[in-house]
């Protein structure tokens, strides 16, 4: 039985887009530093979720484990409904597609084309594929002027689009970005923005690692604070921006827009919530234009 | 210590000193309370004196007690090593060499590639994981396919390596490196009881296996 039907034949529950599960997960690294503690949490199918934590707090160490890459030291993480424990990272990385946070730690082709076609071909894709697939992700990330260039000779900013671009060509069915928009300019962040709602619009999984308050809020995702290897909260962004509890606890700071409001309410003005305040900025802007 | 063992290593034949040397090597790790690492990096290595006793015995035409004495001799250096290793730090080893009056930049390119060889690990230890996640397999195909596939691995490691000298010198230069001639220390190193104690134990050590290399026999 294949993963699709084993999901066909599985009963109606609320379980059943869910694509990743972590049941208790403690991890301690080889050295002894324990990374994370007792993490519960679940992703479905078509979600977008934000996972925003200080450094060190766990956010890679996490992310790591749904492609196999680290195996729990205590708990289980099913993905696709199976344990990750006797599967190779080399596998799962078919449908679970991570881009480092550190480009470097990768790049080795002579030419940025060679480059994306590796992966493409460690998954036996065929010839006709891996040129489909290869032009298809050369003109997303805007790198076709490069695709004869040597990939270590990019800047770090072009380096780090190729590496997105070198796992989304394979087309994963979950999307894992570890710190995306480190090093893109403006235009570079909204084009990852409109690719995030593509992607999102093809039911896939995807998962931001980010510091990137301003990038990840016109997004609303789900967002997970991580500190010290646990979580912290875990809501919708609006649920999670509120609670300023966790939120100074994790070293993030709100998105501007948020902050502003939240202290013309607290002056007893405007609505705290934004979105209500923008409402009733344009309510009173046309009603002086009327004027 | 190392490098009393080594000369001894070098010199004794005596299935007796060697197994002296090594007692007394092992019971410096409890001194020095690092029984556990040091317990780690002996079952690393200690295959490795296992293999060349079978080797020797089974593969050369040596003598069982030849065979023994060689994979012993092994051991005592890995052991001694190990145990400097562990109980040294890079600092220290860089202070000792100033004593030695050798020339400071020599001195900082040896701590700097000590002190770089477990960055080194983990970075490979990383590259590793990158290449899995784009669907790299190591430990598939033929011996062809393994030699190739130690290229996704090869090139990072040696890039970033260069990546980070560079960076290094850099950063060495813009924190003043090399401003004075002869650079002061933060912490001085100190000869207490334990230092007199090996420094006159690997001394008799020497002696006694110049004196046996020498005479053959203790009496
Ligand atoms: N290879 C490793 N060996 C030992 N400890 C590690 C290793 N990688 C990470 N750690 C430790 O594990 C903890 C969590 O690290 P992790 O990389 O998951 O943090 P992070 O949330 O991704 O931080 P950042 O925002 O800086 O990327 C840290 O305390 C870190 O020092
Ligand atoms: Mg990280």
């Amino acid at each position: 039985m294949n993963l699709e039907q084993i999901a066909e034949s599985a009963p109606l529950s609320e379980n059943v887009d869910s694509v990743v599960r972590f049941t208790n997960v403690d991890y301690s690294h080889p050295n002894g530093v324990p990374a994370l503690r007792g993490i519960s949490v679940e992703f479905k199918k078509g979600e977008l979720v934000g996972i925003l934590g200080a450094n060190g707090a766990g956010k890679s160490t996490l992310v790591r484990h749904i492609n196999g890459i680290l195996k729990p030291t205590h708990g289980s993480v099913e993905v696709f409904g199976e344990s990750t424990k006797n599967t190779s990272a080399a596998k799962l990385s078919r449908r679970v597609g991570i881009v480092f946070q550190n480009p470097n730690n990768q790049l080795f082709a002579q030419s940025v084309k060679s480059e994306i076609e590796f992966g493409l071909r460690n998954f036996g894709f065929d010839d006709e594929l891996v040129r489909q697939r290869t032009d298809w992700a050369l003109n997303t990330f805007s790198l076709i002027e490069y695709s004869n260039r040597a990939p270590m000779e990019l800047s770090g900013g072009e380096k780090k689009r190729l590496c997105n671009a070198l796992v989304l060509a394979w087309d994963p069915d979950i999307v894992i970005l570890d710190e995306p928009t480190v090093g893109q300019d403006s235009e570079q962040k909204e084009r990852l923005a409109q690719l995030v709602k593509l992607l999102l619009s093809e039911q896939k999984t995807i998962i931001l690692v980010s510091h990137d308050m301003e990038f990840l809020w016109p997004l609303q995702p789900r967002m997970i604070l991580m500190s010290g290897g646990k979580i912290l909260a875990d809501g919708t962004a609006q649920q999670v921006v509120r609670d300023r509890v966790s939120f100074s606890h994790a070293n993030i700071l709100a998105p501007q827009l948020v902050e502003l409001f939240t202290e013309l309410g607290d002056l007893g003005r405007f609505p705290a919530d934004e979105f209500e305040a923008r409402d009733k900025i344009r309510l009173q802007m046309t009603a002086a234009k009327e004027k | 210590m190392l490098a009393s063992a080594i000369f001894v290593v070098s010199l004794v034949s005596h299935i007796e000193v060697l197994i002296v040397l090594i007692t007394f090597t092992i019971a410096l790790t409890f001194a020095a309370k690092i029984v556990k690492r040091f317990g780690k990096s002996m079952t690393f290595f200690a295959p490795l004196a296992l293999i060349a006793f079978l080797l020797n015995y089974y593969v050369f035409p040596v003598g069982l007690l030849t065979a023994t004495n060689l994979a012993l001799r092994l051991f005592a250096v890995i052991a001694s090593s190990s145990l400097f290793f562990l109980t040294t730090t890079p600092d220290e080893l860089e202070q000792v060499m100033r004593w030695f009056h050798l020339p400071p930049d020599l001195v900082m390119i040896f701590v700097i590639a000590v002190r770089f060889v477990p960055v080194l690990f983990l970075d490979a230890l990383q590259i590793m994981d990158a290449q899995k996640s784009r669907g790299l397999e190591f430990e598939k195909g033929n011996l062809m396919k393994r030699l190739r596939n130690t290229i996704p691995l090869l090139v990072p490691l040696i890039a970033v390596a260069v990546n980070r000298s560079l960076e290094l010198a850099e950063a060495m230069d813009s924190r003043a490196y090399g401003a004075t001639k002869r650079p002061t220390s933060l912490y001085v190193l100190k000869y207490n009881f334990s230092d007199y104690f090996t420094t006159i134990a690997g001394i008799v050590m020497s002696s006694f296996g110049i004196y046996f290399a020498l005479f053959g026999r203790l009496w």
